[in-house]
């Protein structure tokens, strides 16, 4: 996380050799993007952050088979992923449609479709749900969560809430990493949130601002609102 | 963005048809078959048979013939001066009939017939070709075609991937193209209004941005590609299938046999 | 200036077999100086609709009239500048070769004077906080300075309408912040602002009036009170914490922003 033009992107591309550091060393999966990018990209998937930016063939099928081709995907298991890929995005029925006439949330699972075919060992998504409605934010969400024990995620998001589970959250500013906390240290250090220009979800800033205790959900806060209600009212009574 | 986004441009026409079932690699050799055959047709009537089977087999591949003429029609103009150039200048066989200095003479008109009707006809054969093959297709088709080359280092994959590319290339140019007069337009630019003239200059300040656009789009593509895997055509796989079956052999065979029936009448 | 809709449908393609009917019979109307959100699913039509208010996109059937008057008689540039879009990519609307210039073109088409010109520029660019990247290409702009660059090049032309689709995809969260205050600051002044977005944590903010698109159809309407608590699936965070409070406290009323939400919280405690 971090404010615009804090680097993320650049980041991104320097894991995945798209830019070559002026000094320093990137290793991935122990390779050198630069030097062996091809070691690197078959392990690695890359979401660009505009989605547009990384479709490359003139049919949706056709864009999310074309990771497993360059792996040498027997045909049989590919179609079969391809097939996968494109449902779990929810575009079933868009195979045959021209990637730039989708709209945008459109664009994004098709590129994001692709990626989940190939199911690299590590994926590095740059605001994979920016254009997503809720139900596709939550689904996408759902699915990073599944891959998280066996592949290693790196997420850039502009919204706390879906790092909630990270195992750790990098926050990058002015080009340097200025901190790496776990998600909940990160939301409650409210003078790192303030620097960095991050704002926590409702529901914790609701009960924060309430003087209520942690709460993660709708439900939590609404819970704990009532029950402050019923304690005040109760020792009135008494 | 999504709004206006047109049609895209390739012309490829997605339909359910026997022709678009076919495999690209007979759809290819017919092609090949017909250009030769077209060079040896030497009568009008000859020709018409085979425009006549052309014709058929528009109809059998359900794409609107209007999608064809279309595609036809810029072709046409070219064909229709070069006709004329030969009319006007060949001066073999009778006088037909003449109109002020010039003379048609019946070779002349003749050799205008058949140079005509044999463009139009090979790009008639080519545009059946395009429109029923998605381009993927036909760049696997052309690869695999050319593949017994690579044993002598032929470059078969990367000819047919630079084809594709090609292929698709055009079609970018054009949507990149209207993405800037949209959002030029969408700040007050106009391209609808005033003379002929208004409306060529306010397609200038489009024009930088379009080659530079054309190159940034180029660059953004190579690094989809590379950084989703990809390093030319070995120990790379194919999505789509390419399988030659019997009715591909049947369809070859008879589009052999249209123009070898032009070339005997 | 009023905006309205009457029975628009639009078909992309239309006869060919990539035949896509994106909007199906849309009728509402944007009002002078309210703020509009629209909101809806991946697919629902909102950028196409967003694109029929300054006719970027013709309807393929049906009217859109401004101040009563079919819109098609208007001047396409002058309808234009007074309705100002800017689109769900950013990058796409970035054509020229610096910040500074491609903010300007706006107002140089709309033939002011040099000074003028430089002095809406430099206006817009600062009230999207990107005065420091104005000699800046715009293709060496992180994602966000080009949503803000994008935002700047339509505020430029002040328009009377400011049609913006998905604006905060990609701001970080005090830029969210930012932007929401510069669209009230807006409507103050007098300007309509339709705000196309999936977050409706953010269009409960700042909307007047909602309108709700599914499948291209427009499918609830009404201020944000009625649309959200008509309908919970739809609603924002704040309002699904009230209406599970509503449930057993009945006086909480209808809150929907944050600040009126925390407010009618506090009120039921302390009280
Ligand atoms: N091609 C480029 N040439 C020069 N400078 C660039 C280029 N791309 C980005 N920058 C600058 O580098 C810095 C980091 O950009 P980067 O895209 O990595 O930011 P980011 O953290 O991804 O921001 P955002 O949240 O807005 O996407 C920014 O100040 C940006 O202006
Ligand atoms: N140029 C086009 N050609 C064909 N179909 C199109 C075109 N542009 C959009 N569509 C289709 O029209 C429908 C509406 O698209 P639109 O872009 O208006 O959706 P949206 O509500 O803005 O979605 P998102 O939230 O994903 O941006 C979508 O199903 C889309 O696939
Ligand atoms: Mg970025
Ligand atoms: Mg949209």
């Amino acid at each position: 996380m971090g404010p615009n033009g804090g680097g993320k992107s650049t980041l991104v591309r320097l894991l995945n050799g798209l830019l070559v550091p002026d000094s320093g060393e990137v290793a991935v999966a122990g390779h050198d993007p630069v030097t062996e990018p091809f070691e690197v990209r078959k392990r690695t998937g890359v979401l660009f952050q505009n989605p547009e930016n990384g479709l490359v063939a003139p049919f949706v099928e056709d864009d999310v088979a074309f990771g497993l081709e360059n792996l040498g995907v027997p045909r049989e298991e590919m179609r079969r992923r391809v097939a996968e890929a494109i449902r779990s995005v929810g575009l079933s029925g868009y195979e045959r449609r021209e990637p730039h006439t989708l709209s945008g949330g459109e664009k994004q699972r098709v590129a994001l479709a692709g990626l989940l075919a190939v199911e690299p060992e590590v994926l590095l998504l740059d605001e994979p749900t920016s254009m997503l409605d809720a139900p596709g934010r939550r689904e996408v969400l759902r699915r990073i969560g599944g891959l998280r024990r066996s592949k290693t995620v790196l997420h850039v998001t502009h919204h706390l809430e879906e790092l909630l589970e990270a195992d750790r959250v990098l926050v990058i500013n002015g080009g340097r990493l200025v901190a790496e906390v776990e998600p909940g240290r990160l939301m409650a250090d409210a003078a790192l949130l303030e620097e960095n220009r991050l704002v926590p979800p409702t529901v914790p800033r609701l009960a924060a601002d309430l003087g209520l205790g942690s709460c993660r959900t709708p439900e939590d806060l609404a819970g704990a609102v009532l029950r402050r209600v019923w304690e005040g009212s109760g020792a009135e009574i008494r | 963005m999504a709004p206006g986004a047109g049609r895209g441009t390739g012309q490829f026409y997605p339909a359910d048809s026997p022709l678009h079932a076919l495999d690209p690699r007979a759809k290819i050799l017919a092609v090949a078959a017909l250009v030769v055959g077209l060079f040896l047709v030497d009568s009008v009537a000859g020709f018409l048979a085979v425009g006549a089977a052309l014709l058929c087999l528009v109809q059998v591949s359900r794409v609107p013939p209007s999608t064809f003429l279309r595609l036809l029609r810029p072709v046409a103009v070219i064909v229709a001066f070069t006709a004329l150039f030969q009319v006007a200048f060949v001066r073999e066989g009778e006088v037909v009939f003449g109109l002020w200095v010039f003379q048609a003479h019946s070779e002349g008109l003749r050799l205008a017939a058949h140079l005509a009707l044999r463009i139009l006809l090979l790009v008639a054969a080519a545009a059946l070709l395009t429109a029923t093959t998605p381009p993927l297709s036909l760049s696997d088709g052309i690869e695999d075609l050319l593949s017994p080359l690579k044993r002598f280092r032929f470059p078969a994959h990367e000819i047919a991937m630079m084809m594709t590319i090609a292929l698709r290339f055009i079609p970018t140019l054009h949507e990149e193209a209207r993405k800037i007069i949209m959002a030029q337009a969408a700040r007050g630019a106009d391209f609808t209004e005033g003379g002929l003239i208004q409306r060529v200059r306010a397609l200038v300040p489009v024009l930088v941005p379009l080659t530079v656009g054309a190159f940034r789009r180029a660059d953004e593509l190579a690094e989809a590609m590379e950084s989703r895997g990809y390093r030319g055509g070995e120990g790379r796989t194919r999505y789509r299938e390419l399988s030659f079956r019997g009715r591909d052999a049947t369809a070859l065979c008879i589009a052999v046999l249209i123009p070898v029936g032009g070339i005997l009448l | 200036m009023r905006i309205s809709l009457e029975d628009v449908w639009h078909v992309y393609s239309p006869g060919t077999a990539f035949e896509t009917v994106a909007l199906r019979g849309v009728s509402l109307s944007v009002e002078p100086g309210e703020v509009l959100g629209i909101v809806g699913g991946t697919g629902s039509g909102k950028s196409t609709l967003a694109a029929h208010l300054n006719l970027l996109l013709r309807p393929t059937s049906g009217r859109v009239l401004v101040d009563g008057r079919d819109a098609l008689a208007l001047r396409k540039s002058e309808l234009r500048r007074r309705v100002g879009l800017v689109f769900q990519f950013p990058e796409q609307a970035l054509f020229a070769p610096s910040v500074e210039e491609d903010v300007a073109f706006a107002p140089r088409q709309m033939g002011l004077g040099p000074e003028a010109v430089e002095e809406r520029t430099a206006a817009a660019l600062g009230v999207l906080g990107i005065a420091h990247l104005a000699r800046r290409p715009t293709r060496a702009l992180s994602g966000g300075e080009q949503r803000r660059a994008a935002i700047a090049g339509t505020l430029a032309m002040r328009p009377q309408v400011l049609v913006l689709d998905e604006p905060t995809a990609g701001l970080d969260p005090f830029s969210r912040r930012e932007l929401l205050g510069v669209v009230r600051r807006l409507r103050e002044e007098g300007t309509s602002v339709v705000l196309v977005s999936h977050d409706l944590d953010e269009v409960a903010e700042v909307s007047d009036r909602l309108c709700v698109m599914e499948g291209g159809a427009v499918r609830a309407e009404g201020t944000p009170e009625e649309v959200f608590y008509g309908e919970l699936a739809l609603a924002p965070t704040t309002v699904r914490v009230a209406a599970r409070v509503r449930e057993s406290a009945p006086g909480l009323g209808r809150p929907v922003s944050y600040d009126e939400t925390l407010r009618s919280l506090r009120a039921l405690i302390g009280g």
